[in-house]
């Protein structure tokens, strides 16, 4: 009997370990570190060193600072790139998801995957190339006398930054669009129409609504991407175009260390605030369900 | 350098050399050195100088035994440039202590093509509305801020006493006059890597840039017509320190191949070869080892002989020292964030 009751426990303790393992990852890799970001964002700097402290100095420097517009800017490129990207993402998940061959759906989202097999700063770099006075573009366009000097806007702009977030972040919104239109239950539609709805009231009554959960994830993506960047400002936003990140490495550079912590704690306080928005407003258990085929 | 040029070296000494680069930031060196197991792991770090209070304070680096390096005396560079007393030893000592092995010696000024300028010759032509738009500067107050102040000084344009360690307003004077330049749209943009700046030579996307002359020899191996400026104002001195980290393990033994390694970087054959490489000045037995060693063909000699005289030239007309850690350096640090967001 007591070998046959210890089976159980045993088979508990194992079970635990295995849930528990990868729960232990997370906190050590991902909770952790951003543990130490928000201590070390309240730590006293003097010269060289810190001192653990609870002090806002750091915060007071970044909120009282240039900084500040950055953050603003920041917040300002990333929504409305954000919303662009959607605007783009958003057909092109619908074609996808309801206009391509099934048997094609795979090659067409592994197209959209293939700029993620060339590092991002190598392909921001390549901009450059095409867009430069020199560049392919303006090339061109001297070349068929559409303009007869070259467009100097076409780079180290507002333009060209937005392009540059444009192509990296856009393709990553595909996908959950896609999943999330691709999960929505055709009878739904079917049923509208049978109700005398056209297709475009369809659309916005039934479509829409229903994909609304992969739309936040998607613009969540895109959002937390852009507004992290700091490669695509530096490269392409000419005579430094600033982005929280790159304040970031700035501060960094002096080995402000406090300074760098509070402006990362404040945009992760900014995502956190988005993340629960997402939780309120959309049941993340559903979507997630949808995708694996549940209900 | 390549690993089999250190073959040399490891013929020398019986040690092993791994060349590894860590970045030259300030951030860049101390985490390594702190964060990322670097005074365990390296044994020397051959940086643009400088950097002698941040890692001297934080206990990451020795001073030098100058009476091991068989070279040093030789070395009358460190004597003209470098003594203690002058500017120029802030690049390789911090209170009187000898902290840095100066490897490399270079005075700074600007790039420019002249077919689409004509000859220049003053820093005022980054800021010459000729070139609106055909400007760029790299992105590094040290540099860019410090050139900027030192055209504003000569030109009296601005009140300013030393150009390398500028008080909280005469900083803000040299921001402000940046910022007035950036919205009348001077520059093109600022450029923050060596092929970077080199690309936008050779496509000529910039007419007149702030940069390292190693970009000018760069870009001119690629076909373009571009020339380093000899700027009535003077240049951005600099030099380049190789630093003992101070590691804990290591041994007596390591330690004399360190010194070894060291007085190597000091020697004819490794500064003959880094401004063949560069276009540096490294050491004043150079160019001679260069013209009568076997190591190097006439017209490398003849090379290494040149750039040795220009450079040395240059650091007799003078300039200003490039400062790496001057004493408002998180005002640096905010009002460069100041200009870039403007």
């Amino acid at each position: 009997m007591p070998r046959q009751a210890a089976r159980p426990v045993i088979t508990r303790l194992l079970q635990r370990g295995l849930y528990g393992a990868p729960l232990a990852a997370v906190a050590a890799l991902v909770v952790g570190p951003l543990a130490v970001m928000v201590m070390v964002s309240f730590w006293t700097r003097t010269g060289f060193s810190m001192t653990p402290d609870f002090s806002l100095a750091a915060y007071s420097t970044f909120l009282g600072s240039t900084r500040l517009d950055i953050l603003f800017r920041s917040l300002w490129v990333a929504a409305s790139a954000t919303l662009i990207m959607l605007l783009i993402a958003y057909p092109a998940a619908f074609l996808i998801a309801r206009r391509v061959r099934t048997d094609a759906v795979r090659t067409v989202l592994f197209l959209f995957a293939v700029p993620f097999l060339v590092n991002y700063v190598v392909r921001t770099f390549a901009w450059t190339e095409i867009l430069g006075r020199s560049g392919w573009v303006n090339t061109m366009l001297l070349n068929l006398g559409v303009i007869g000097a070259p467009l100097d806007w076409l780079l180290y702009s507002q333009f060209s930054v937005y392009l540059g977030l444009i192509t990296a972040y856009m393709p990553f919104m595909v996908f959950p669009i896609w999943l999330s239109l691709s999960a929505i239950d055709p009878r739904l539609e079917q049923a509208s129409w049978m109700l005398g709805e056209t297709p475009r009231q369809t659309f916005w009554r039934i479509t829409l609504p229903l994909s609304l959960p992969g739309v936040f994830a998607a613009a969540l993506f895109g959002f937390v991407g852009a507004f992290g960047e700091f490669a695509i400002s530096t490269v392409l936003g000419g005579t430094g175009y600033q982005l929280l990140g790159n304040s970031v490495i700035s501060a960094l550079n002096v080995i402000n260390y406090p300074l760098a912590a509070a402006i990362s704690t404040f945009s992760v306080g900014v995502m956190g605030v988005l993340l629960l928005i997402w939780f309120r407003v959309f049941d993340l258990r559903l979507f997630l369900g949808k995708i694996m085929g549940r209900t | 350098m390549t690993r089999k040029d250190w073959s040399r070296l490891e013929g020398l000494i019986n040690a092993d050399i791994n060349v590894v680069a860590i970045g030259n930031s300030p951030s860049a060196v101390v985490n390594q050195l702190v964060a990322g197991g670097g005074r365990r792991a390296f044994d020397v770090i051959n940086i643009v100088g400088g950097m002698q209070q941040p890692l001297v304070d934080a206990d990451l680096i020795l001073p030098i035994e100058v009476d091991r390096l068989s070279h040093w005396d030789a070395n009358h560079y460190i004597a003209d440039f470098l003594a203690p007393g002058t500017p120029g030893f802030d690049f390789i000592g911090y209170q009187d202590t000898v902290y840095g092995v100066p490897t490399v010696l270079q005075a700074d000024s600007f790039a420019y093509l002249p077919d689409e300028t004509g000859e220049l010759d003053s820093l005022g032509a980054l800021f010459d509305p000729r070139f609106r738009g055909f400007v760029a500067l790299e992105d590094n107050y040290t540099t860019a801020g410090q050139k900027t102040a030192l055209y504003l000084q000569q030109s009296g344009l601005a009140d300013i006493d030393d150009p390398s360690n500028l008080t909280p307003g005469e900083l803000r004077t040299v921001i402000d006059f940046l910022i007035e330049k950036k919205q009348e749209g001077q520059f093109r943009l600022l450029w923050s890597s060596f092929e970077q700046a080199v690309q936008l030579l050779v496509s000529k996307e910039v007419h007149v840039m702030d940069c390292w002359e190693p970009m000018v020899i760069v870009a001119n191996q690629q076909g373009a017509n571009v020339r380093y400026a000899q700027p009535s104002e003077g240049y951005l001195l600099w030099a380049m320190a190789a630093y003992i980290v101070n590691n804990p393990t290591r041994s007596e033994e390591q330690l004399e191949a360190t010194y070894q390694m060291l007085d190597f970087m000091l020697g004819p054959w490794y500064g003959a070869t880094i401004t063949d490489m560069r276009g540096y000045m490294t050491n004043p037995l150079a160019a001679d080892f260069a013209r009568e060693s076997d190591a190097f063909d006439q017209a490398t000699a003849e090379r290494v002989a040149a750039i040795d005289e220009d450079v040395k030239e240059k650091f007799e007309f003078g300039g200003t020292w490039q400062n790496r850690w001057p004493d408002e350096v998180d005002l640096y640090e905010e009002e460069w964030q100041r200009f870039k967001s403007a």
